[in-house]
């Protein structure tokens, strides 16, 4: 056995030093680098299509500018944020975009950018010293909430039997905007619904794997028909609103979602009623139209870091589920927005009530 | 670990014999505790006997049940674990979810997917068998490499909402979910067939003393690669009714089953090492893992404590489990 | 898990007899370290001679120094024969635990003390089951990582703020970015780890204790070692090893999400299995060579980084290698599976 396997790994030791020699003499283009580099650091979480969708749209665009590109992942995870900082640090990214899902990070993110002098862009979760571009995390839950109010008031007189919230507590501050955001904005017009009748599961904000949770939570209720689900994003109140469909009890459940992943395209659950578009995927127009160019054309533009003075506003778009049947799916927003003149915004394009 | 070792491997001449009497040990401790559960969520809310609740856990029993079967046949004939379970759910479930929305006939769509299921276990006995490597690291990586490939292939996937398929995935039958069923039926299936049929007579030998079993003739070959397409069927079947029975998934959904599935199988009483377990426990202790998460929501608790518990379950029924083992061997 | 293989070896083939010189090149350790070159020489030309560079390794090593210092410890586990998969976990934990303290103004040397107190708490629970009770190694500690998963949701619930806890430690942070020889400290001392393991396993009685255990564990019990006690020790260390990674976890990353530490076990184990560790096999495998398998994928993720390739393909990189180490260990005599 020893025998045949020594030549081919001397072999391959003699091709490998072979390579080595090769490679130092190979490459030294890296050199003058006039263009633009943008880098960005996408999230990375499997949860969400629009998570690739941003880095593919950020990409196009850059392209169309003639700058170079550079794009991570975040994978989810703090430390590979710490890790990818780094590298756009050390291939002289000009400016740097981020989402990122595990924002406890960020101020680490922060102490490290700093001394580089790259200024980043972070969407939707504010960091101080970051260009916030995004939604109003809260003001969308608000939306979405009063929307969902609104049916409620008309259908159940505002007298739910249970109002039910789908947290994503792995989202941190967003979950709480969000979700308390739609508690809050329901209470605005039904302010009555007694303390009891809010119960909230963890929804991790994937139908799926929140889906025994909500089952559980259902299950505990027994007696509740009408029903109210709001949550940190459509995934998790689909995963509330498939519970009470296997339960036998999906009659009167009404789901107003967050982030519209799922109330377009012609596979629609019936009982989302509606959800709030971020056109999370288009967010790279409005940095680099606000944030960016400026920053590439020499003259950073003030630092606006917080949600309530951003940037750059990313209007929430609410709507009902029959004015999203008009709106294209993900895929074909992503290739409109791509034709539109530049600058042009998801929200202008897309949504039906501006 | 190690001293029993051979007082395992002594009994191998009639491994069906021990095989039976094995597994009831385990069984009365998993039913008392279940019991116990039932009973303690009970006298604490009432309303927790109700047909909701049972709705609740014969839901969540469906897919890890069947998960549980195909990872119980790995372990009896000694493959320790299949760890890329789920890789080959997702897969299977996004088949069957993208030729129901091409409009192909049901039947023909579940012949297609159970076969790309099995396609994924005779691709995983291939490496094993050619390769003389061990499955628990062979799957391991499959699944590292399979989940990559998925997450470059697709994002979201759903079945056809308003599809039969659907319809049948959250539907009931005689108070019990149409997903149960086929569930149960497999289990009893399967644990009925393995003892008593010579295939299934041949894969506990295996597990049990691969040489022994290798001197009476049987082909560990030809059951390494039984048992794992048999996996893959069974992560196919599970597929399809979690692509039936859930909502929209992503590459990443079925990366939650896996521990459950393990748990249940080895609370079933499957050795790792192979050569030990019931297939019909499977019913008690996915019943009663999955009776732990509906029961913890009654006391108020949230699912942040539900690992804790199922964690420490775990520990304790391995711990009595090898102590038994440790004093049958003496 | 062990028992099979036990059974198994006594019908095994002998063992090849060592041959020193050849085993620079042939043994685990040597076929490693030649993939490492071959990583390093693809990053030479794919992206140049800054692959090599300073800053490049500093990123590179600041991102693997944790995971190798947890895997260094683990290790020990894995050589005495008894795999602990409740690292990752044990890592979240420790994190939780430090961050939650920190948090309530305690110092950070008592804070520390505690941390790893109950680090080993937990490890003496997986002795306890393993050891004690003969419980399944792979089954008992699969039970602790989804337990002390939770846990960590708890704490980090229970004492921090929108699911994280803010434990942000001045003296931790500048510890963990400090730079020596223009490399990152904690990436050298990550390998002065590996050095100080490679010399127990290889140069001391207590290494050939834990080799003889992991290997054979009747024959050592049969020439008087105890075989309870080294696994239980190899536990511990391998529970003290993931506090040490979760503490400075803290320190990189100023806070702690209930997801630190997720899945960590897989990306240790697999870069340790690439060294030429086995997870089912105790007494093979060697402390330099795990280190090295750390490298090869960081070395394979930074080529990807730098030339902007999705980051899913790094799984399929790890997955590939994975198969490559143990068909060639399997090729070099190493248990066959039947």
């Amino acid at each position: 056995m020893e025998g045949q396997t020594r030549s081919p790994f001397r072999s391959l030791a003699v091709a490998a030093a072979a390579t080595t020699v090769l490679g130092a003499g190979y490459a030294t283009d890296a050199a003058a680098q006039d263009k633009f580099k943008l880098g960005m650091a996408v999230g990375g979480n499997p949860c969400c299509e629009w998570m690739k969708a941003q880095g593919d749209v950020a990409r196009a665009i850059a392209e169309q500018r003639g700058w170079d590109y550079i794009e991570l992942s975040n994978n989810d995870d703090a430390a590979t944020a710490l890790k990818n900082a780094g590298i756009f640090i050390q291939e002289g990214a000009d400016a740097v975009i981020q989402f990122n899902g595990q924002p406890s990070a960020n101020p680490a993110l922060a102490q490290r950018f700093a001394p580089a002098n790259i200024p980043v862009v972070t969407y939707d979760i504010a960091q101080p010293g970051f260009y916030f571009v995004g939604i109003d995390n809260l003001a969308a839950g608000l939306a979405g909430g009063e929307a969902l109010g609104n049916i409620i008031k008309e259908k159940w007189n505002c007298e739910p039997d249970l109002v039910i919230s789908a947290e994503g507590a792995a989202a941190g501050i967003v979950n709480e905007w969000r979700t308390g955001g739609m508690r809050d904005g329901l209470k605005k017009v039904c302010p009555d619904i007694p303390a009891e009748k809010w119960v909230s599961f963890e929804s991790q904000g994937q139908a799926t794997v929140g889906l025994p949770a909500a089952r559980d939570l259902l299950a505990a209720h027994p007696d509740a028909k009408k029903m109210a689900v709001v949550g940190l994003n459509d995934g998790g109140v689909l995963a509330a609103i498939n519970a009470a469909e296997q339960l036998g009890r999906a009659d009167e459940i009404i789901g107003w979602g967050q982030d519209g992943a799922f109330i377009t395209g012609d596979n629609v659950n019936p009982h989302l009623a509606g959800s709030v578009f971020y056109f999370l995927e288009g967010y790279a127009v409005y940095a680099i139209r606000d944030v960016i160019d400026a920053i590439a054309a020499g003259n950073p533009p003030p630092m606006k870091d917080t949600a309530g003075d951003p940037a750059s506003r990313v209007e929430p778009c609410p709507v009902s589920a029959e004015e999203a049947a008009k709106v294209p799916d993900m895929p074909e927003r992503v290739k409109l927005l791509l034709e539109a003149p530049p600058g042009t915004t998801a929200y202008e394009l897309f949504c039906p009530n501006k | 670990m190690a001293e029993h070792a051979i007082g395992h491997a002594a009994p191998a001449g009639r491994p069906g014999m021990r095989f039976r009497l094995d597994g009831w040990g385990t069984a009365a401790v998993v039913a008392l505790a279940w019991v116990a559960l039932v009973a303690i969520s009970a006298i604490n809310r009432p309303d927790f006997v109700s047909h909701q609740t049972v709705l609740a856990i014969t839901f969540t029993m469906s897919i890890v049940g069947v998960l549980a079967v195909g990872q119980a046949l790995v372990g009896v004939s000694g493959g320790f674990l299949d760890l890329s379970q789920p890789t080959s759910l997702i897969l299977t479930a996004l088949v069957a979810s993208r030729l129901l929305a091409l409009g192909l006939d049901l039947v023909l769509a579940i012949l297609v997917t159970l076969s790309v299921g099995a396609a994924w276990g005779l691709l995983n006995a291939l490496i094993i068998v050619y390769g003389k490597l061990n499955p628990v690291i062979v799957t391991l990586a499959t699944n590292f490499i399979g989940l990559a490939a998925l997450f470059l292939l697709f994002a979201i996937a759903e079945a056809p909402i308003d599809s039969a398929f659907r319809a049948f995935g959250r539907s009931s039958f005689l108070g019990l979910p149409n997903i149960w069923w086929p569930m149960v039926a497999l289990v009893l299936v399967v644990g009925f067939l393995l003892p008593r049929t010579r295939y299934g007579r041949h894969a506990i030998a295996v597990g049990g003393n691969r040489f022994a079993a290798q001197a009476r003739g049987i082909s560990l070959r030809a059951t390494r690669f039984a048992i794992f397409i048999a996996s893959g069927v069974c992560a196919a079947i599970a597929g399809l009714l979690f692509a039936a029975s859930s909502g929209p998934f992503t590459p990443a959904s079925g990366t939650v089953y896996l521990l459950p599935v393990i748990a249940a199988s080895i609370l079933a009483g499957v050795s790792l090492g192979g050569g030990r377990g019931n297939i019909w426990l499977i019913l008690l202790s996915v019943g009663f893992l999955s009776t732990v998460p509906t029961a913890l929501v009654f006391f108020g608790l949230t699912s942040d404590w539900q690992a804790i518990f199922q964690g420490a379950i775990l520990i304790v029924a391995v711990a009595i489990d090898g102590y038994r083992e440790k004093s049958v061997a003496r | 898990m062990t028992d099979t293989l036990a059974t198994g070896r006594q019908d095994a083939p002998p063992p090849i007899a060592h041959h020193p010189v050849r085993e620079v090149f042939t043994g685990p350790v040597g076929s490693i370290g030649i993939t490492l070159v071959i990583v390093i020489a693809a990053g030479l030309i794919v992206i140049g001679p800054r692959f090599l560079s300073a800053s490049n390794i500093t990123i590179a090593g600041q991102f693997v120094a944790i995971p190798i210092l947890i895997g260094a410890f683990a290790a020990f586990a894995l050589l005495a024969g008894v795999v602990d998969l409740s690292i990752g976990s044990m890592a979240g934990v420790s994190a939780a635990i430090i961050g939650a303290l920190l948090v309530n103004g305690w110092e950070i040397w008592p804070a520390m003390a505690i941390t790893l107190a109950a680090c080993l708490v937990f490890g003496c629970i997986n002795a306890l089951a393993i050891v004690g009770f003969n419980a399944d190694p792979i089954a008992a500690t699969l039970g602790m990582l989804t337990g002390l998963r939770g846990a960590t949701y708890v704490i980090v619930e229970a004492f921090g703020q929108s699911g994280s806890l803010f434990a942000f430690h001045e003296g931790l942070f500048a510890f963990t970015n400090m730079m020596a020889w223009s490399l990152p400290l904690i990436f050298l001392i990550a390998l002065c780890v590996t050095a100080v393991a490679a010399l127990i396993v290889g140069k001391t009685r207590l290494g050939r204790h834990v080799r003889a255990v992991g290997g054979d564990p009747l024959a050592a019990a049969r020439a008087g070692i105890s075989v309870a006690r080294v696994r239980t020790g190899a536990l511990l260390l391998s529970a003290f090893g993931a506090g040490i990674g979760g503490i400075l976890y803290v320190g990189q990353l100023g806070a702690v999400s209930r997801l630190l530490g997720f899945g960590l076990e897989f990306q240790v184990y697999a870069a340790l299995m690439i060294g030429g560790y086995s997870i089912l096999r105790g007494g093979v495998g060697a402390p330099v060579g795990g280190a090295l398998g750390f490298l090869v994928i960081a070395g394979a993720a930074n080529i990807l980084d730098l030339s902007g390739i999705s980051p899913y393909y790094v799984n399929v990189i790890v997955g590939a290698l994975l198969l490559a180490a143990v068909l060639l260990d399997r090729l070099r005599g190493g248990d066959a599976y039947e």
